[in-house]
């Protein structure tokens, strides 16, 4: 056992419950400063009443489009952004509020990775600098263990101890995302979110660092929060999936919920219109293809966020906002009025591409 | 088989970088005929973009420089045009559709500026107002909603999937023959890539252009393709009909590529990915450039030594590979196939 891992045991009881992580109403509204004197005039409501519980062990996926709100979300879990309202629940402790020096501890059990292993690598430090740096911030890089602590690591993410005295240039896409898992290794969490962790690399390497993720989680015992807009990605790594749109959750359930009977609009939407896998299946997915863009989370529509977007949109998807429930027969909850079963992704013959007309109501 | 209305042979580029002369392209050729999908694909540092921007004349000269090849395109080699000559031809009878539409927009011009100035290059004594009116029009083929009102407005007040429609509108502004599409959807939503396939699908029944489609995203190939030049390295390493690559790849790449893909349709718990990393294009493997990543290879010295050419293996011209030992997954395959049956 390592060092980090028996402080570990000694701060931290043993969990009660199966979940690592649950969030209950959370909320992130960035101010929009404009002027002279910087006034606020109004609000981006990238994070608007998300409940969401993590359970340990799992991979929880995230999807939805750019601006959905779901970077925002992984980073407020962790606290890199202050929530502006709601409840963290790391382990069973109400970190909402925690300080800087409160959330240390946390630190340790909760890893990031990013997205751009080219943005997120500091150019001047070598591999050992980049990865021991968690391990000295928390004073658990001695002399003699720290070395060896990164040389390990290093190879746990499938790089030679030789790399460590390399610098981040040196290494190509898929290697630099390795450094980076390896750092968010160092200090033995037990949750990573992972935010886009593969769709800067290319297809071939994209496989090779799912699969040490995947390999990571099993030798590991991790839970992971995956966020990513690749649908194909997210099947294939998810235990359950959570579908964002404009800044809520409308659709959570098991992946074979959410992928093979979905019931919200919009995630059927988003199925239909993943690209299909060979050409032999073309013409025979049915394709709803949204008209219009995603609204402006400064300015969100009233009730329904979806319905400017949704083709079954009536009066009441205006009045009033669905809550995320069970509904339309269905066991996992979806956010939508009209909820009720379609597979986009069952192939058919001759299926036809229905466009969705954009309501104005 | 018809004319082909482009035709890269044997085309090498190459750019002077602070670490050494890096070959982008070598040694490619493919033809490109009236009224197909050619996609060209392939991971970043491929070649599969300066390949085609290169013949353009879309390439910064110096650095690059392309010692051999050329590219006939209606009887005239592009490498050996003017300028302006050049100039011409882009925008006119080959257009482009670019990855970045904000980065290829006049951000201090209006969308509807642009188009008609696209017009007019290309149309001379257009009138204004006719230029206008085919410029509303374009926009309506590419589904711009109110297209009258949308012309006035600025790139910025456009959103992304909009952008990339007023780009693809000033592209089949002046019915090109040719339509080279760069990453067209790469940098979209998934509900709005699915749109602009349906916008591409359009355009060309507008124009019945033949497309290059370049990307690295093979659904996008499935869906849009009728033939495929895969390129690793700087080379192409197989060609072929769509239906054909993805049901019997016959490149170890190609094979590679397929198996690495999480699919919607599969079960697998493992993803099988390419071991290692692409070739550096400044010293790359000796021999075929591919061998240290190859499943098929298992280390011998043909694959080391000598580097294989593209070539017809047994299916014909229709479909070439640059492996030594095509022959092989091919058999491979039959093998299988008939040990399925038997079981």
């Amino acid at each position: 056992m390592s060092e980090a891992q028996a402080m570990h045991a000694a701060e931290i009881p043993a969990a009660s419950t199966d979940d690592i992580l649950r969030i209950e109403g959370l909320v992130k509204h960035f101010p929009i400063k404009a002027g002279v004197f910087k006034h606020t005039v109004g609000q981006v409501r990238a994070v608007d009443g998300v409940d969401l519980v993590v359970r340990r062990g799992e991979t929880l996926g995230v999807v939805g489009e750019s601006g959905c709100g779901k970077t925002t979300l992984g980073r407020t879990i962790i606290k890199l952004i202050e929530p502006t309202e709601g409840k963290i629940v790391f382990d069973g402790q109400d970190i909402t509020r925690f300080k800087r020096k409160q959330m240390r501890p946390v630190r340790r059990d909760i890893q990031i990775v990013f997205q751009d292993p080219y943005a997120s690598l500091n150019p001047r430090m070598t591999v050992r600098e980049i990865v021991g740096e968690p391990l000295r911030i928390h004073g658990l890089y001695t002399r003699g263990e720290g070395a060896r602590r990164v040389e390990e690591l290093l190879r746990t993410v499938g790089l030679s101890p030789e790399h460590a005295n390399r610098f981040p240039h040196e290494f190509s896409g898929g290697q630099r995302q390795r450094i980076g898992v390896a750092r968010a290794l160092a200090l033995n969490p037990r949750m990573m979110v992972l935010d886009e962790p593969v769709s800067a690399l290319d297809v071939s390497i994209q496989a090779q660092v799912v699969n040490l993720l995947a390999q990571l989680q099993r030798d590991l015992g991790l839970t992971y929060l995956f966020i990513a807009h690749d649908l194909s990605v997210v099947r294939h790594v998810s235990d359950r999936v959570a579908v964002m749109y404009l800044g809520k959750i409308v659709e959570v359930g098991s992946r074979a919920e959410i992928y093979g009977s979905p019931m919200h609009p919009y995630t059927q939407a988003l199925l239909s219109a993943v690209p299909i896998d060979s050409p032999d299946q073309r013409g025979k997915r049915k394709r709803i293809v949204l008209e219009g863009d995603v609204p402006s989370p400064a300015n969100p529509p009233s009730g329904c966020r979806f319905r400017t977007r949704c083709w079954k949109a009536k009066d009441i998807c205006a009045e009033e906002d669905p809550p995320l429930v069970p509904r339309g027969g269905g066991a996992h909850p979806v956010a939508c009025h009209f909820a009720e079963i379609m597979r986009p992704l069952d192939l058919v013959e001759d299926a036809a591409v229905a466009v969705a007309p954009t309501k104005t109501i | 088989m018809p004319e082909p209305v482009l035709s890269i042979r044997d085309l090498t580029v190459e750019f002077d970088t602070e670490d050494g002369v890096v070959r982008a392209v070598t040694g490619v050729s493919y033809e490109l005929f009236p009224g197909e999908v050619l996609g060209v694909v392939g991971e970043s540092g491929s070649g599969k973009s300066v390949s085609v921007l290169s013949v353009l004349g879309l390439i910064p000269q110096p650095p690059g420089r392309i010692p051999f090849g050329e590219a006939v395109f209606k009887g005239r080699d592009l490498l050996k045009l003017s300028r302006s000559e050049l100039q011409d031809i882009r925008g006119g009878e080959v257009a482009m559709i670019f990855q970045d539409p904000m980065t290829s927009l006049n951000p201090v011009l209006t969308i509807g500026e642009q188009i008609t100035e696209a017009l007019k290059a290309h149309n001379q004594g257009m009138s204004d107002s006719a230029a206008e009116a085919r410029t509303v029009e374009l926009l309506e083929v590419v589904g711009v909603p109110f297209a009258e009102r949308r012309v006035h407005q600025y790139p910025h007040e456009f959103s992304g999937g909009m952008r990339q429609r007023a780009m693809i509108a000033m592209a089949i502004a002046n019915d090109p023959t040719v339509l080279v599409a760069d990453e067209p959807t790469t940098a979209l939503d998934v509900t709005i890539q699915a749109q602009i396939v349906e916008v591409l699908k359009a355009a060309q029944r507008e124009t019945h252009a033949a497309i290059i489609l370049i990307t690295h995203d093979l659904g996008l190939i499935a869906e849009l393709a009728d033939r495929v030049v895969v390129m690793y390295a700087s080379r192409v390493v197989e060609l072929g009909d769509v239906f054909t690559i993805f049901s019997r790849p016959r490149h170890p790449y190609t094979v590679g590529l397929m198996n690495s893909l999480a699919r919607l349709d599969s079960e697998k718990e493992w993803l099988e990915p390419i071991p290692g990393q692409p070739p550096s294009l400044i010293t790359p493997p000796p021999g075929c450039a591919f061998h240290p990543r190859c499943a098929q290879s298992q280390g011998r010295a043909l694959c080391r030594s000598d580097i294989p050419v593209l070539r017809d293996f047994g299916e014909g011209a229709e479909h070439l590979s640059a492996c030594h030992f095509a022959e092989e997954l091919a058999a491979r395959e039959v093998r299988t196939g008939a040990a399925a049956e038997g079981s």
